[in-house]
C-alpha cells in the first residue's frame, strides 16, 4: 500500500503527516491538544460529541477533527475564539443534564468530563431546569458492571467497543434524544465477555466496576505497572492497591501495546492476590499426612537434604510457564548447576519433541512479531485452538483490525469461537488433524501455482479430496483459502497450541510458511500460547533438550512424560514442582497420582494448594504477579517488565529468593540474587535479549536451529465410536491456568465447571443451555451443566482444563492422541 | 398553468394504472428507455430541476455523481414528509402513485439502479397501500420487474415504512433506517452518491422531485425551465395550512409571490383577520411577516431574505396567535425529534424547549431571551446534521420579529394577544 | 410469534433486502399489528430470526415512536397531533375534549382497555387540521361534534 505524505498548517505551524491522518492526530503531532469525548482510537469514527470542532480555512462550518482526514495545504485553526467558545459551549450542554454527583461518583478524580470542564469549561452554569433522570438507583448489569445512565455523555464508546472490539454487541443505545440510554436489553443482566471494556472506555461514571464500587479514590491508590498472568497475549496492566489490598487492575492506554484492552481475566482476576486461600508459610508433611508450618530455614534444609539424597539422575523439576524470565532462568540454572540434572520441563501437557517442532515452525526461537503486524496482513489465518477464549485480547485486536481494514480472516479449528463472526471463512477441522488440513492447503496451492521447493515432492502424491476427508474441511473451502493466499501481499498465520498438544501440524506449517515466503514473501507467524510466559520459558532453557538461547543441551534430560514415568517406576528421589500442577493437568490423573506418590521427596512451591500440593512432602508459599519484579516474554516475543505493587505478605517469598537461597545452601558460590542481577546474566546468556528501554522491547532471534522438520504426510482421523465425543480441553474465558479459581470475581462469572458442546449435539441429546449431562470415560463420570457453543460440530466437546474437583485429565488416556467421552442427559431421580 | 403534479388530486379512481395510462401515463418511461442514460441526466440538468425535499440541490447534478461502472446502485425515494406544515407528497402518492413510480423508473434507469426503495413515513398507511397496489399493477403491465418494455432494463421497487422519526427524512438517517438501524445520520463524506445504501452508490430524491420527471421527459427540458425563475424553475406544490380560508395544496409556478399564494389561492386570512406571521417552508424555515409577503417563493429569493423555501409548507398565523406558544410548539417538536446523536442538538434543543416552555407558562425571568439567543449561537453550525440548525433558524426567526412578545410574557407572566 | 408470521417474514419481507437486519422494522410492524404492542419475547425472537442482538431490536423499537415496546395499548389508539398547524386550528381543544369524553388523561388507557390516548408530532395532514389518527385511520378537519361521533362509533 502506498501512503503518501500530506503537508498542512495547523495554527500556522507546518506539519507533514501520512495521508489519511485525522486532523486530531496531526494537531497532536504539531503540539496542539484537541479535547474529545466520542473519539476513541481503534473505534469507528463517530464525530458526534462535537468537542473537537476546529476551524478550517475556506469551510463555512466548524469541522470535527476526529473524523476529518487532513488534506494537502489545509489551514487548520484549533485555538481561535470561536473554537474555544465552542468547547465551552459543548461542555455546558453536556453538563446541563449531568447530575453533578461527583462526590459519590467512582469516577471522581479521573473523569474526562471533570478534567475537560476544568480546562475548557464554562465557569458558571446557566441551566436552571429539571434534569433528565433515567433512574433513581444505579443498576447492576453483571457481576462486574454497574450502570448509572444519568451521568452518560452519549459518546457511544461503550456500544462501539462492545460490538467492534469485543464482538458481543450486547449494549445498545436505547431511546431517542435526551432519553437515549446505553444499556443492555431491557436493562437485564448481561451474558457477555464481562471484559469491562465498556467501563474502561467510559469517560464518565456511567459504566462502573462493581467490585471497585466505593472502594477508593484515585488519589488513595498506589499503583504499579505489571503484566497479566492469565495468557501469553501478555497484556500490560496497572495494578492498584489501597492499603495492602489490590483493588483494581486497569489498562493504561499510554502504556502497553494493548492500550485500553483487557479481558475479564486480566481486568478482574487481580483479586486472586487478596485471596484468603493462599499458602502463607512453608508446610512440611507429618507422618500422619497432615501439614505443619515450618520456618524457611528448616524448609530449605529439608529440600537440600532431599536433593543430595536423590542425586542428579534421580532428580527433576517442572516450572510453570507463567513465572518471570528471571525465575525461569534461575530455575534451570539451579537444576542444571546445583541439582545437576536436565530432567526438567515447563509444561505438563506436551512433549519435548512436539515443542521443538513448534518452536521451529512458529518462529519461537526467532525474533518477535507484533500481533498488529500479523493482524494487518492481507490474509490472516488462525490455525487451531480457541483464540477467543484462550487469548481474548488477541481476539479483540484481530476483530477491530479486521473491521477497519476489511482484510481476509480465515479460521480453521475444531471448535466454534466468537471470532468466527468476523471471519470471511471459518472451517471446522477434526481434532488433531491440523497437519492434514495444512497438507491439503499445500496441495491446493501447488495445484494453482507451480512451485519447486525442497520438501514439496511428497505433496505430489496427495489429493486435496483425500486430505479433506481426514480433516473434515470441504475441498472447495480449502481451494478458496489457497486462492486467497496466492493473491495476498502479506499473510499472517496464528498458530495455536493444538499443534503442541497433539504433536500435529507443526512440520506442515513450516513447509507452508516456506512456500508462502517464496510466493507472497511477507509472511508473519505468531504463536498463540496459553501460558503467560511460555515463550520466555523456552528462551530461558527450561527444557530437557535446550539450554538458554536454544543451545542444544550437552546431555538431554527427561521431559514431563519421562519425569512422570521415572517417578512411576520409583526412580525419582526428588521432584520440584514450581508453580506447576502436574496432577491437575497431565493426562491420566490416576496414573500421575500413583507416580507422584512414589517420588522420594516432592516439593511443591505454589500460591495455592493445587492438586499436586497435598501429595508433597514440602509445600512452599510463592509470590505471584503484582508481588514481584521481573520480565515476561509474551507470545509475540515482546519482553515486558513488571513491577510489584506490594510486598508478598508474611512468609510468602518469590521463587527467585527461594531458588537463590536453596542453591546457595548447597553450592556456596550459587548467588542469592535480585531480579536485576539475573536479568544481566540473561542478557549475556540468551541471544536476542538485548536492552529493554522503558517497559518493553522485542526480543531478537537465536541462531541455532532446534529441529529438522519433515512431514511424513500420513494421516488418519482419530478414532471415535458412534455417538461419542472427542474431548478437548484448555483455557476458558473466565478460567485460565489455575489461578482463576481463587479469584472470587472470576469464579462468580464462570459459575463452576461446564461442558461445552455444539447446538446440533445439544439437539441430538435433547439438552439445552444449563441442563445437566453426565460425561463418562475410562470409568469416570462427572455431572456438569451444558454450555452451547455455536459453530462447534457434533462429536466435539470441551471441558476447561485444571478445574479443581472436576479434573478433566481423568478423562484422558496417557497415550492416545485425542480422548473420547460419552455424554448423556442427566435426569434427576423421579424425573 | 396546466397542472402536472396535482392534476389528479381529489379525483376518484385516478390512482389506478388504467386511469393513469388513459392520460398518457408511462409514455415518458417508454421514451426514456429509448434514450442513453447520460442524455436523461443531461436533460434533467438542462431542465434546472432542483430537489423538492428541502435543500434544493440540482437533481441532474446529484445523479451525475453516481459512478457509472458501479455494479450495484440504489435509488431511494424520500416520502418521509416529516417537516411540520408539509403534506404535499401524500397528495401525489394517494392520487397519482403511478406518476411517482414512473418518475422512479426514469431516475433508476438514468443512474443505473435496479432496486429502488420508497421510504414512507409509517403514519401514511393508506398511501403506502396505494403505492403497493400501484407497484403490483406496474409489474403486471411490465413497467417494473425484469426486462421492462422489452428493453432489457430491470427494476424492482419496494416500499419501506418508517415508524415515527422525523430525522429519517434526513437522507443518511433514512438509509440507516432501511438497513435496520436506528435512524441516526451518518457522517459525510462519504456521500451517498459514492457510499449509500449498503455502502453502494445511492441517489435519494424527494417524491415531488421524482414526480416532475415524466413531464420533463415528455415535454422537454426547455418547457420545464421556462416555468418560474431561471435559477429554480418548474411547477411547485405549496401546502397552505393555518389561519387561511382555504387551506390545501396548490400547484403553482415556482416563484409565485407569497402574497398571491396566501391571499389569492388560499383565500386570505380567515374571518377577515390580519396576518401576523407566515412560515414559508415548514417549521424549520424562519417565519416572515407582512412586509415580506411580496417575496417570490423560490429557493434563492427566500434564502436572500434569510429564510428558505424548504418543503414549501406554508403555515399562516393570524393576529390572535401567541408567538411564544408558537415557538414553544416548534421547540417541543425539535427536542422530541432530536435523534440524540450529537451534543448541541440533543441537549441544546431540549434546553431551548424548557426555557421557552417556562416563559410560555409565566415562569420566565429577565435574561431569558438573551440566554435563548446565546444558546442558539452555541448550537448553530455545530450540529452533526441540519436538524439542529433548523431548530435554531426557526427560533431565531420568531425572536427576531417578536422579541417584545417574549419580554412581555416574561414581565407580565401572560400573553399579550 | 406464530408460524405464519415467521413465514411471512421469511417469504415476504426478507427478499426485499440485502441484509437480514433490514427486515427488522417491517417484522416489528407485522408483529405489532397483531396485538398492538411488542413483548420481550417478540423482540428476542425477531433478534434470533434476523441475526441481531435483542438489544438492537429494542433500540430500534424505542427510537421510532410508533412502536409500542412493552406498552400495551387499548383497542383504539387515538393519537392527537399537537404540532403547529393543528394547534393553530384548535388541536389542543380537541385533545381536551377527547380527554373529557373518555375520562382519561393523555398517555392513559380507559379502564375497559378500549381507548388509549396519546399526542403525536405532525401527522403530515396540516391542510386538514386539526387531525387525529385512530389506529391506521386519519380523521381530519375535526370539530367537537365530529369527535363525538367518531368516539360514539368506536365505543
Ligand atoms: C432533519 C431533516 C429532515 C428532512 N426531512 C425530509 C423529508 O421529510 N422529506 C424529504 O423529501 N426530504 C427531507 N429532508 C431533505 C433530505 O435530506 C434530502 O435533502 C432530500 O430527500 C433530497 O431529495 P431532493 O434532492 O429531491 O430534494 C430532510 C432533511 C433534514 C436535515
Ligand atoms: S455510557 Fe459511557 S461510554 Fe457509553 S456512551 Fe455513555 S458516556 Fe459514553
Ligand atoms: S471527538 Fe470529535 S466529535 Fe467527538
Amino acid at each position: 500500500m502506498t501512503t503518501g505524505l500530506v503537508t498542512l498548517k495547523i495554527n500556522g505551524r507546518e506539519v507533514t503527516v501520512r495521508e489519511g491522518t485525522l486532523i486530531l492526530d496531526a494537531a497532536k503531532e504539531a503540539g496542539f491538544d484537541i479535547p474529545t469525548f466520542c473519539y476513541q482510537a481503534n473505534l469507528s469514527g463517530l464525530g458526534s460529541c462535537r468537542m473537537c470542532l476546529v476551524e478550517i480555512e475556506g469551510q463555512r462550518k466548524l469541522q470535527p477533527s476526529c473524523i476529518t482526514p487532513v488534506m494537502p495545504d489545509m489551514n487548520v485553526f484549533t485555538e481561535t475564539d470561536t473554537v474555544k467558545m465552542t468547547r465551552s459551549a459543548m461542555l455546558e450542554f453536556l453538563l446541563s443534564n449531568h447530575p453533578l454527583d461527583c462526590p459519590v461518583c467512582d469516577k471522581g478524580g479521573e473523569c474526562e468530563l471533570q478534567d475537560l470542564v476544568y480546562k475548557h469549561g464554562p465557569r458558571k452554569g446557566r441551566f436552571a431546569e429539571d434534569k433528565v433522570r433515567h433512574h433513581d438507583k444505579d443498576y447492576i448489569l453483571s457481576p462486574v458492571i454497574v450502570k448509572n445512565a444519568n451521568r452518560c455523555v452519549q459518546c457511544m464508546r461503550c456500544v462501539r467497543v462492545c460490538k467492534e472490539v469485543v464482538g458481543r454487541g450486547v449494549l445498545g443505545a436505547v431511546g431517542r434524544g435526551v432519553h437515549q440510554e446505553e444499556t443492555s436489553f431491557l436493562r437485564t443482566r448481561l451474558d457477555c465477555d464481562h471484559c469491562g471494556m465498556c467501563i474502561e472506555v467510559c469517560p464518565v461514571g456511567s459504566f462502573m466496576r462493581l467490585p471497585y464500587r466505593y472502594r477508593a479514590r484515585p488519589w488513595d491508590l498506589v499503583s504499579a505497572r505489571s503484566v497479566c498472568g492469565y495468557c501469553a497475549t501478555g497484556c500490560r496492566l496497572t495494578l492498584e492497591r489501597r492499603g495492602d489490598t489490590v483493588v483494581r487492575a486497569i489498562a493504561n492506554p499510554e502504556d502497553g501495546f494493548n492500550r485500553k484492552l483487557l479481558c475479564a481475566r486480566g481486568r478482574f482476576g487481580y483479586d486472586v492476590m487478596n485471596s484468603e486461600e493462599r499458602i502463607k508459610t512453608p508446610l512440611v508433611k507429618e507422618r500422619d499426612g497432615s501439614f505443619r508450618p515450618v520456618s524457611w530455614d528448616r524448609a530449605l534444609e529439608l529440600m537440600k537434604e532431599a536433593i543430595l539424597r536423590a542425586g542428579p539422575e534421580r532428580a527433576a523439576g517442572v516450572a510453570s510457564a507463567t513465572l518471570t524470565n528471571e525465575e525461569l532462568y534461575l530455575f534451570q540454572k539451579f537444576m542444571r548447576k546445583v541439582v545437576g540434572t536436565a530432567n526438567m520441563d515447563s509444561t505438563s501437557r506436551w512433549s519435548a519433541e512436539s515443542s521443538l517442532k513448534f518452536m521451529e515452525a512458529a518462529g519461537i526461537r526467532g525474533g518477535g512479531t507484533s500481533v498488529y503486524q500479523c493482524a494487518e496482513s492481507d490474509v490472516v489465518v488462525v490455525l487451531g485452538g480457541q483464540l477467543s477464549e484462550e487469548n481474548p485480547v488477541t481476539d479483540y485486536i484481530l476483530r477491530y483490525i479486521n473491521g477497519a481494514r476489511r482484510n481476509t480472516l480465515v479460521i480453521a479449528s475444531p471448535r466454534g469461537m466468537k471470532l468466527d463472526s468476523s471471519a470471511q471463512l471459518s472451517v471446522r477441522t477434526v481434532p488433531a488433524t491440523t497437519g492434514a488440513f495444512i497438507a491439503a492447503l499445500l496441495k491446493a496451492l501447488v495445484e494453482k501455482k507451480e512451485v519447486s521447493m525442497e520438501g514439496m515432492e511428497a505433496v505430489k502424491g496427495l489429493t486435496v479430496e483425500e486430505l479433506s476427508g481426514v480433516c473434515g474441511v470441504n475441498a472447495d473451502d480449502i481451494r478458496w483459502i489457497a486462492a486467497r493466499l496466492l493473491t495476498a501481499g502479506s499473510v499472517g498465520v496464528l498458530a495455536g497450541t493444538d499443534m503442541l498438544r497433539y504433536d500435529d501440524g507443526a512440520e506442515e506449517l513450516a513447509l507452508l510458511v516456506r512456500l508462502l515466503e517464496n510466493t507472497v514473501r511477507d509472511v508473519r507467524v505468531l504463536p498463540l500460547l496459553d501460558r503467560a510466559n511460555q515463550r520466555g520459558a523456552w528462551d530461558m532453557g527450561v527444557h530437557p533438550y535446550l539450554e538458554p538461547g536454544y543451545r542444544p543441551a550437552q546431555r538431554r534430560g527427561h521431559d514431563v512424560h519421562g519425569i512422570v514415568e521415572l517417578a512411576d517406576s520409583g526412580g525419582l528421589g526428588f521432584l520440584y514442582l514450581l508453580g506447576e500442577d502436574v496432577l491437575g493437568l497431565y493426562p491420566d490423573r490416576a496414573g500421575v497420582e500413583r507416580a507422584l506418590s512414589r517420588v522420594g521427596f516432592l516439593v511443591v512451591q505454589d500460591s495455592f494448594m493445587t492438586g499436586s500440593a497435598p501429595m508433597a512432602n514440602l509445600v512452599l508459599p510463592m509470590a505471584m504477579y503484582g508481588e514481584k519484579h521481573g520480565t515476561m516474554t509474551n507470545q509475540e516475543g515482546r519482553v515486558q517488565r513488571m513491577e510489584a505493587v506490594r510486598r508478598p505478605e508474611g512468609e510468602v517469598r518469590t521463587p527467585l529468593e527461594t531458588i537463590g537461597r536453596a542453591g546457595n545452601l548447597i553450592e556456596k558460590d550459587f548467588p542469592v540474587v535480585r531480579p536485576g542481577d539475573v536479568w544481566k546474566e540473561i542478557q549475556k546468556q540468551v541471544p536476542g535479549y538485548g536492552e529493554v528501554r522503558g517497559m518493553e522491547a522485542f526480543k531478537g532471534a537465536s541462531a541455532d536451529q532446534v529441529a529438522e522438520l519433515k512431514p511424513s504426510f500420513s494421516y488418519a482421523v482419530p478414532e471415535r465410536a458412534e455417538g461419542e465425543f472427542w474431548l478437548l480441553t484448555g483455557n476458558h474465558l473466565f478460567h485460565g491456568a489455575r489461578l482463576s479459581q481463587h479469584s472470587g470475581i472470576l469464579r462468580e462469572l464462570l459459575g463452576g465447571c461446564v461442558v461445552e458442546i455444539g447446538s446440533t449435539a445439544a439437539q441430538r441429546l435433547g439438552v439445552g443451555e444449563g441442563d445437566m449431562v453426565e460425561v463418562e470415560a475410562r470409568g469416570y463420570r462427572e455431572r456438569l451443566p451444558v454450555r452451547i457453543r455455536e459453530g462447534t460440530p457434533d462429536g466435539v466437546a470441551f471441558m476447561p482444563e485444571n478445574f479443581d474437583g472436576k479434573d478433566a485429565n481423568r478423562f484422558f488416556d496417557k497415550d492416545r492422541v485425542v480422548s473420547t467421552v460419552r455424554i448423556r442427559p442427566y435426569k434427576k431421580q423421579g424425573e | 398553468m396546466e397542472k402536472v403534479l396535482l392534476k389528479n388530486l381529489g379525483r376518484e379512481g385516478a390512482h389506478t394504472v388504467d386511469s393513469y395510462l388513459s392520460g398518457g401515463g408511462y409514455e415518458a418511461l417508454r421514451k426514456a428507455l429509448g434514450m442513453e442514460p447520460e442524455d436523461i441526466i443531461q436533460m434533467v440538468k438542462d431542465s434546472g430541476l432542483r430537489g423538492r425535499g428541502g435543500a434544493g440541490f440540482p437533481t441532474g447534478l446529484k445523479w451525475s455523481f453516481i459512478p457509472k461502472d458501479a455494479p450495484e446502485k440504489y435509488l431511494c425515494c424520500n416520502a418521509d414528509e416529516g417537516e411540520p406544515g408539509t403534506f404535499k407528497d401524500r397528495g401525489i402518492m394517494e392520487y397519482d402513485p403511478h406518476l411517482l413510480l414512473e418518475g422512479m423508473a426514469i431516475a433508476s434507469y438514468a443512474i443505473g439502479a435496479h432496486k429502488a426503495y420508497i421510504y414512507i413515513r409509517g403514519e401514511f398507511l393508506f398511501a403506502a397501500r396505494r403505492l403497493q397496489e400501484a407497484i403490483l399493477e406496474a409489474y403486471e403491465k411490465g413497467f417494473l420487474g425484469e426486462n421492462i418494455l422489452g428493453t432489457g432494463f430491470s427494476l424492482d421497487i419496494y416500499v419501506h415504512r418508517g415508524f415515527g422519526a422525523y430525522i429519517c427524512g434526513e437522507e443518511t438517517a433514512l438509509l440507516e433506517s432501511i438497513e435496520g438501524y436506528r435512524g441516526q445520520p451518518r457522517k459525510k463524506p462519504p456521500f451517498p452518491a459514492l457510499s449509500g445504501l449498503y455502502g453502494k452508490p445511492t441517489v435519494i430524491n424527494n417524491v415531488e422531485t421524482l414526480a416532475c420527471l415524466p413531464a420533463i421527459v415528455n415535454r422537454g427540458a426547455e418547457w420545464f425551465a421556462s416555468i418560474g425563475p431561471e435559477k429554480s424553475p418548474g411547477p411547485k406544490i405549496f401546502g397552505v395550512s393555518g389561519h387561511v380560508e382555504r387551506p390545501g395544496l396548490y400547484e403553482l409556478p415556482m416563484g409565485t409571490p407569497l402574497r398571491e399564494i396566501v391571499y389569492e389561492h388560499a383565500g386570505g386570512i380567515r374571518e377577515g383577520r390580519r396576518l401576523k406571521a407566515v412560515i414559508p417552508g415548514g417549521v424549520s424555515a424562519p417565519l416572515l411577516t407582512e412586509s415580506e409577503l411580496h417575496t417570490p417563493m423560490d429557493f434563492d429569493s427566500l434564502a436572500k431574505i434569510g429564510s428558505m423555501l424548504g418543503s414549501g409548507g406554508v403555515i399562516v398565523m393570524d393576529e390572535t396567535t401567541c408567538m411564544v406558544k408558537t415557538a414553544y410548539i416548534i421547540m417541543r417538536f425539535f427536542s422530541h425529534e432530536s435523534c440524540g446523536k450529537c451534543t448541541p442538538c440533543r441537549e441544546g434543543t431540549t434546553w431551548l424547549k424548557k426555557i421557552v416552555e417556562r416563559i410560555e407558562h409565566g415562569r420566565g425571568v429577565p435574561g431569558d431571551v438573551e440566554l435563548l439567543e446565546s444558546l442558539c449561537d452555541n448550537i448553530f453550525g455545530r450540529t452533526f446534521c441540519p436538524l439542529g440548525d433548523g431548530a435554531v433558524m426557526a427560533l431565531r426567526g420568531v425572536l427576531k420579529n417578536f422579541r417584545e412578545e417574549f419580554q412581555y410574557h416574561i414581565e407580565h407572566k401572560r400573553c399579550m394577544v | 410469534m406464530d408460524e405464519k408470521t415467521r413465514r411471512e417474514i421469511e417469504g415476504k419481507i426478507l427478499p426485499k433486502y440485502r441484509t437480514r437486519r433490514s427486515a427488522c422494522m417491517a417484522s416489528m410492524q407485522l408483529v405489532q399489528r397483531q396485538k398492538g404492542y411488542l413483548t420481550k419475547e417478540d423482540m428476542e425472537e425477531i433478534a434470533r430470526l434476523l441475526d441481531m442482538e435483542p438489544v438492537e431490536v429494542e433500540a430500534v423499537g424505542k427510537f421510532y415512536t410508533m412502536y409500542n415496546v412493552e406498552r400495551p395499548v387499548g383497542r383504539y389508539h387515538i393519537q392527537v397531533c399537537e404540532n403547529l398547524s393543528c394547534s393553530l386550528m384548535g388541536g389542543e381543544h380537541i385533545l381536551k375534549h377527547i380527554e373529557r369524553l373518555l375520562g382519561i388523561k393523555t398517555g392513559q388507557t380507559t379502564g375497559d382497555k378500549r381507548f388509549t390516548l396519546s399526542v403525536v408530532q405532525c401527522l403530515g395532514s396540516c391542510g386538514t387540521a386539526p387531525v387525529i389518527q385512530v389506529n391506521d385511520d386519519y380523521y381530519e378537519n375535526l370539530t367537537d361534534k365530529k369527535v363525538e361521533e367518531i368516539l360514539e362509533r368506536l365505543k
